[in-house]
C-alpha cells in the first residue's frame, strides 16, 4: 500500500514535469499553466483554511496585490523581474501580518465577511488610484522573456508555477508534521480549548495567515509576469478567492493533496466550458452547482470520501458497558 | 500558603453583577472547592481567573505574580491548567495528539520540529496510563466515550505540568464508578504536590474530597473553611435553602 501510493506520487510528479512535452499544442500548455497556478493557489489557501478552519474568501486580495506589486516594480522602477516578484511577495506578507492581526480576531461567518471586505477594499483602491495603477484600464507588464514567443513563455511559466506548487506542498507537509501544525489543527478543532492549554492561538493564526498570503502573492506576481496584462476587476475578484476555497473543499482540505486534486478537476472543467460554450457565464453556474454538491455529499472532500478513514477503523466496536469499564479501570 | 488570590474582582454583564468584588484565597497544596447555588457567579469567577473574560475591576495574582487580564495561554504558561464544564477535547485529533498539543513550546526550532518527540510521547503514555486510557492512543478523540474524554481532558491538562489545576464540574454527566476513579486520581495528584480548585454541584463529592471549601453567593464568597465547618454555617444553609 505504502509503496503503491509512493509509486503513484512519483508517477504523478513525472507526468506533471513531462506534461508540456506530452500535449500536442500550446493551447493545452496554456491550460496547464492555469491549472498548476490554481493548484498552487489552492494549496497555499489551504495553509490557512485546511489547518485552522478559517475560510477566507478574500485571498484574491493577496493574489492581486502580489500581481500589482510585481507589475508596478517592473514597469515603474525597472526592477529585475525576480527581485520584483520576491520584494512584492515580501511586502504583501508584511501587509498580511497587519491585516491578520485584525482579521483573525473574529471567527466563522464574521471572518468570511472580513475577508470579502478586504478584497473589495483592495479592488476599489487599485481602481481608484489611477495615476499609479492605471485604474480600471489595467496595467500592462512587459514579458520578462522578450526573446521567447508566446508558446515558449507558457512553457517557462508552467515550470515556474510547478516550482511554486512544489514549495507550497512542501510547506504544507512540513507544517503538518510539526508541533506548530498540531497547534493549528487544535485551533480548528476547538480554539478556546487550545488557548487554555497554552497555545498562543492569535500568534499561530497570524503566522498561518501570513504564510498563506505569501504563497498566494507569489502566484499573483508570476501571473502578472506571465499574463502581461492586469485587470483589477479580475485579479481582485471574489471569484478567484472562491475558486481556491472550492478546489480545497472539493479535494479535501484536511489532506495535503486535496486542493491539488480539486484544482485538477475545477480548472480544466472551467476551461472546457469556456471553449465549448464560448463567453457565457455557464461555468459560474456549474461552479456553484459543484460547490453545493460537494457540501451536500462530500463535506470532507473527495479524498476523505474515497480513501476512507484509517483512524476510525482502529477502534473496535465496544458495548457501552465495556467502554465505561475501560474508562474506570 | 497562598497559591491564587483575587482582590475585589468584579464583572458585570449589562446591569447584572455576576461577580461582585470577590476576594478569594486558594490554599497552596490543598484541594480547594468552590460551591454555590446556580447563578451565584462560580462560572464567571472561573472564567475571570483563567483569562477567558476580563474583569471590570479587581486583581488576580498567582504566587505573587499579577495575572489580571492575561490571555488564557499566558495564564496556562504561569502554571494553571483547567478543564471545561462540558469536557472539551480536540475531536478529530488522536488521543496522543491531544496530549502532545498541550506541551509548551517557545522557540521557533521547537515549533518546527516533528510532533512525535520520543520523550514527550513517553510522558504522554505515562499520563494516559494513569488515566487507564493508554490503549486508545491512536484513536481519534471523538470516538471515545464521554467518560474516556473526561479522563483524556484531565490527562492533557496534566501534560502541560501545571501547579494549580482547576476542574469545572468533574463529576458532571459521569457514572458513579468513574466519579470514584476521578476522586482517587485527584487525591493522588494532590498528594504529589498539585493544588486543585474544584467547582462542583455534587455535594458528597465536594465534602468528601476537599480540604478547603469556599461558598459563593451573589457573586462573592460568603463563607470559607473546612468542609465540616462550612456544612453547618447558617449563611450557607440560607444561601442554599433560602431559609
Amino acid at each position: 500500500m505504502r509503496i503503491a501510493s509512493r509509486g503513484l506520487l512519483l508517477l504523478g510528479a513525472a507526468l506533471a514535469i513531462g506534461y508540456p512535452w506530452l500535449v500536442p499544442n500550446y493551447y493545452l500548455v496554456y491550460a496547464g499553466v492555469l491549472t498548476v497556478m490554481y493548484a498552487a493557489m489552492a494549496t497555499s489557501w489551504n495553509l490557512l483554511g485546511g489547518f485552522t478552519g478559517y475560510v477566507s474568501l478574500g485571498h484574491s486580495a493577496f493574489f492581486g496585490l502580489g500581481a500589482y506589486g510585481t507589475g508596478l516594480l517592473v514597469t515603474r522602477l525597472d526592477v529585475p523581474w525576480v527581485a520584483a516578484l520576491l520584494a512584492s511577495a515580501l511586502l504583501v506578507t508584511v501587509f498580511a501580518v497587519l491585516v491578520g492581526i485584525a482579521a483573525v480576531r473574529v471567527r466563522g461567518a464574521s471572518f468570511v465577511i472580513v475577508s470579502i471586505a478586504l478584497v473589495s477594499m483592495m479592488n476599489l483602491l487599485v481602481q481608484g488610484w489611477r495615476s499609479l495603477t492605471g485604474g480600471s484600464t489595467g496595467l500592462q507588464v512587459p514579458s520578462p522573456f522578450p526573446g521567447l514567443h508566446r508558446g515558449e513563455t507558457h512553457l517557462v511559466f508552467f515550470y515556474l508555477f510547478l516550482l511554486l506548487l512544489a514549495l507550497a506542498l512542501a510547506s504544507w507537509w512540513f507544517i503538518g508534521r510539526s508541533r506548530f501544525g498540531a497547534g493549528l489543527r487544535a485551533i480548528r478543532e476547538d480554539e478556546d480549548k487550545a488557548e487554555s492549554l497554552g497555545v498562543p492561538t492569535a500568534a499561530y493564526k497570524v503566522a498561518a495567515f501570513a504564510l498563506s498570503a505569501l504563497f498566494v502573492a507569489l502566484a499573483g506576481g508570476l501571473y502578472a509576469l506571465w499574463f502581461g496584462s492586469l485587470d483589477p476587476i479580475f485579479v481582485f475578484s471574489i471569484l478567484i478567492g472562491s475558486s481556491m476555497v472550492l478546489m480545497s473543499l472539493l479535494g479535501g482540505a484536511r489532506h495535503l493533496l486535496g486542493p491539488l486534486l480539486g484544482a485538477l478537476i475545477v480548472a480544466p472543467a472551467g476551461e472546457y466550458f469556456l471553449v465549448a460554450l464560448g463567453e457565457t457565464q455557464i461555468h459560474l453556474t456549474a461552479t456553484g452547482l459543484l460547490l453545493i454538491l460537494v457540501v451536500l455529499f462530500m463535506p470532507e472532500g473527495i479524498i476523505a470520501r474515497f480513501a476512507g478513514n484509517r483512524d476510525t477503523a482502529s477502534i473496535p466496536e465496544q458495548s457501552a458497558g465495556q467502554r465505561l469499564e475501560g474508562a474506570a479501570r | 500558603m497562598t497559591s491564587l488570590r483575587t482582590h475585589g474582582l468584579t464583572k458585570a454583564f449589562g446591569g447584572v453583577l455576576a461577580v461582585d468584588g470577590a476576594g478569594v484565597e486558594l490554599r497552596d497544596g490543598e484541594i480547594n472547592a468552590l460551591i454555590g447555588p446556580n447563578g451565584c457567579g462560580k462560572t464567571t469567577f472561573f472564567n475571570l481567573i483563567t483569562g477567558m473574560i476580563r474583569p471590570d475591576s479587581g486583581r488576580v495574582t498567582y504566587r505573587g505574580r499579577d495575572i489580571t487580564g492575561h490571555s488564557p495561554h499566558r495564564v496556562a504558561h504561569a502554571g494553571i491548567g483547567r478543564t471545561f464544564q462540558l469536557c472539551r477535547v480536540f475531536p478529530r485529533l488522536t488521543v496522543l495528539e491531544n496530549m502532545l498539543v498541550a506541551v509548551r513550546r517557545t522557540r521557533l526550532r521547537e515549533l518546527l520540529a516533528g510532533l512525535h518527540d520520543k520523550g514527550e510521547v513517553e510522558r504522554a503514555r505515562h499520563w494516559l496510563g494513569r488515566m487507564g486510557i493508554d490503549h486508545l492512543e491512536r484513536a481519534e478523540a471523538r470516538h471515545l466515550s464521554y467518560g474516556q474524554q473526561k479522563l483524556l481532558e484531565l490527562a492533557a491538562v496534566l501534560m502541560a505540568e501545571p501547579d494549580l489545576v482547576l476542574l469545572d464540574e468533574p463529576a458532571g454527566g459521569v457514572n458513579p464508578a468513574l466519579i470514584d476513579r476521578i476522586v482517587t486520581l485527584v487525591r493522588d495528584l494532590n498528594a504529589e504536590g498539585r493544588t486543585f480548585l474544584v467547582v462542583e454541584h455534587n455535594m458528597d463529592m465536594v465534602m468528601g474530597m476537599s480540604d478547603h471549601v469556599i461558598v459563593f453567593d451573589r457573586g462573592r464568597p460568603i463563607a470559607a473553611g473546612p468542609p465540616a465547618t462550612v456544612r453547618n454555617d447558617p449563611r450557607v444553609l440560607e444561601a442554599y435553602l433560602g431559609v
